[in-house]
């Protein structure tokens, strides 16, 4: 293509702006009563676009608020489900709740069972939401083998459960624990199923 | 108090005849033996004794000869009727009409005391039925209240004549028991007499074990919430606390001097043995490693101590110096070795094992030889105990149903519960002898 050529396109797209652009500027300008009509229905877009966000603002809040409530209801549940325990001959008051889940042990040994790593995430996930909670961990023993090892195995069992809370994040010194070893079982029976119950690791709150 | 003052001042014994020759007649080192047959006559009051008082004598008296496992008690009921209702010291001249009743001593004595006085006395003549004579004969007085404690010391003087060694019946035992969820220590005498509720706390009080001069028992309660060491007199006051750190403060043993106690402690997150001074202080770490230690126990010349470790997968026997150094492990049968109590001869050591899922009491030599099992078929038995003189083993057993307190010859026989109690009996703790 020639200098020529490409200067004469120029032009005849410059002559087509102005051509088309003409005739608008005198609708404009000879249909003052249509502008104001479509100012209107602007207007009345602009209100119900403001409306419509203000709605929707409050629908956000307004869930917003349900949330919190619900929350707090949440809190409460927890606050809710602590039972005051007081125990003759063992100083002081802790609370215990049903949403803290014990967890169970095998004959003999003190390592954290894949079923209770998952009571430990749900544990540990309670408490990271209730960040002034303190807790103790109790280690228990079934009633075989001697006094004085089982408290060794207790001992055992509660640190174990305190480092995998530690593990999940959970902070060290919001956790205690004790050894009750055989002396304190949850079930006074003396066979297998009653064994299996006792050899736990059982949660209560020191302070809320 | 009262007692204990009368026994002080006013016990005299005095050797009537000196004995002809020191002879044993019983060695009961041996693995096994046979009981001596023995004679006791029936027990004879003098001038205004109130004949309910040598009853009495002579029931403490054959009990205690029964409880000793030396002897087989040959009493009133088997004698032949031509003999029955003697009572009295008879004169060696006459001691062929006791031949024909198959015993191979004779123990005989007389008591008298006058109702209102104080003190009573008690003599006793020992003869020889085989060689037709006297053996020895004694003399006590003292106050009527502590009748018990003297006739337990005439026991304990024909047990000497007859094996060598005195006897353990002024001794004690301290135990637990379970009351509703509680536990409480208790004591009671050798023969299970005068039994004693020592804490009354309804707290969780468990591994007792006497001080060295016997007049405390040191022990782990849950008072405040964590299990620590206390110390308490054996009447139930002054109690004091010992050692509180976090995690246990469990299972002390004293040692032989008394300066130090060797205890379980869980500083570190896991239990391990732990020296600290007399009053609580100075805690210094015994174990190393991984694994959980547990009961350690002194050895009687304080050089070594005994414990349980599951260092090597599982809870058995090993045996250290008292620094923690030089730790070897004593015991290879089983994978449940625990509860080690040191003899305080000095060359064994008893413990409890697992034995197709029960457990039992078991004796082995300090270096590891010598393995003999003492329990068998009767429930699960636990916490050996030795008495002072080596003799005998404290121990508590489910065989009659509920856990009770047993003793038995160091050698497993005649294995007989300590009291009569309803079950819930563990842990038992030998005392020194009381004087």
């Amino acid at each position: 293509m020639g200098k020529k050529s490409l200067v004469v396109l120029i032009l005849i797209l410059c002559l087509g702006l102005v051509l088309t652009a003409c005739p608008k500027k005198t609708v404009v300008k000879e249909e003052p009563s249509a502008r104001k009509a479509e100012e209107q229905a602007l207007a009345e877009r602009e209100k119900a676009a403001k409306l419509e966000a203000e709605k929707a603002a409050r629908e956000r809040e307004l869930a917003r608020i349900s949330e919190e409530e619900a929350k707090r209801e949440k809190e409460k549940e927890f606050e809710k489900s602590l039972v005051a325990k007081r125990e003759p001959g063992i100083a002081g008051e802790v609370f215990e709740s049903d949403m803290l889940k014990d967890i169970h042990f095998d004959f003999d040994k003190y390592d954290i069972r894949p079923e209770d790593a998952e009571i430990l995430r749900e544990n540990a996930s309670l408490l990271m939401r209730y960040s002034s909670v303190k807790i103790q961990i109790e280690g228990h023993c079934d009633e075989r083998g001697t006094n004085e090892y089982n408290l060794a195995l207790g001992e055992r069992r509660a640190n174990a459960a305190k480092n995998y809370l530690i593990s999940l994040g959970l902070s060290a010194n919001r956790i205690a624990t004790i050894s009750y070893g055989e002396e304190r079982p949850f079930d006074p029976g003396h066979n297998e199923e009653a064994w299996a119950q006792n050899r736990r690791g059982h949660f209560v709150i020191l302070s809320k | 108090m009262l007692s204990c003052f009368f026994i002080f001042v006013s016990l005299l014994f005095l050797v009537f005849i000196p004995f002809v020759e020191a002879r044993v007649y019983l060695d009961i080192n041996a693995p096994t033996f046979v009981q001596i047959p023995i004679v006791l006559l029936k027990w004879k009051g003098v001038n205004k004794t109130p004949p309910a008082l040598p009853v009495k004598v002579h029931e403490i008296l054959a009990n205690d000869l029964v409880l000793s496992g030396f002897f087989k008690v040959i009493d009133e009921r088997h004698l032949p009727n031509s003999l029955k209702g003697k009572e009295g010291i008879p004169a060696v001249e006459s001691l062929q009409e006791w031949m024909s009743v198959g015993g191979e001593i004779l123990l005989a004595g007389e008591t008298s005391w006058e109702p209102g006085g104080q003190n009573l006395k008690l003599k006793f003549h020992l003869f020889d039925l085989v060689e037709q004579r006297h053996i020895v004969g004694k003399q006590y007085e003292g106050h009527h209240q502590v009748l018990r404690k003297m006739v337990h010391r005439m026991a304990d003087e024909v047990v000497l004549q007859l094996t060598g060694e005195r006897g353990v019946n002024n001794t004690k035992i301290a135990y637990v028991v379970l009351q509703g969820e509680s536990k409480e220590i208790f004591i009671a005498d050798f023969d299970g007499a005068n039994t004693k509720q020592v804490t009354q706390n309804r707290s969780i009080n468990i591994s007792p074990t006497w001080s060295p001069d016997g007049k405390k028992i040191a022990f782990t309660s849950y008072l405040r919430r964590n299990p620590d060491l206390y110390l308490i007199d054996t009447n139930g006051q002054n109690l004091q606390r010992l050692s509180s750190y976090p995690g246990l403060n469990a299972s002390p043993s004293w040692s032989p001097d008394g300066k130090k106690i060797v205890l379980m402690m869980g500083l570190e997150g896991k239990s391990d043995i732990y020296l600290i001074d007399a009053n609580g202080s100075h805690p210094k770490k015994l174990t190393t490693g991984h694994g959980n230690e547990a009961s350690p126990t002194w050895s009687p010349d304080g050089k070594q101590i005994a414990f349980v470790s599951d260092r090597a997968g599982s809870p058995q026997i090993y045996v250290m110096r008292a620094n923690g150094s030089d730790a070897r492990r004593l015991t290879f049968d089983g994978n449940y070795n625990t509860n080690p109590s040191w003899s305080p001869k000095g060359e064994r050591i008893a413990y409890c094992g697992r034995v197709e899922r029960r457990y039992d009491i078991f004796t082995i030599d300090a270096d590891g030889s010598g393995l003999q099992r003492l329990t068998s078929n009767s429930g699960n038995n636990e916490g050996p105990s030795w008495s002072p003189d080596g003799r005998y083993i404290a121990f508590s057993s489910t065989r009659y149903g509920g856990s009770r307190i047993f003793i038995m010859n160091a050698n497993g026989f005649n294995q007989r519960p300590l009291t009569t109690g309803k079950g819930g009996e563990s842990s038992p703790a030998w005392s020194q002898p009381f004087e």
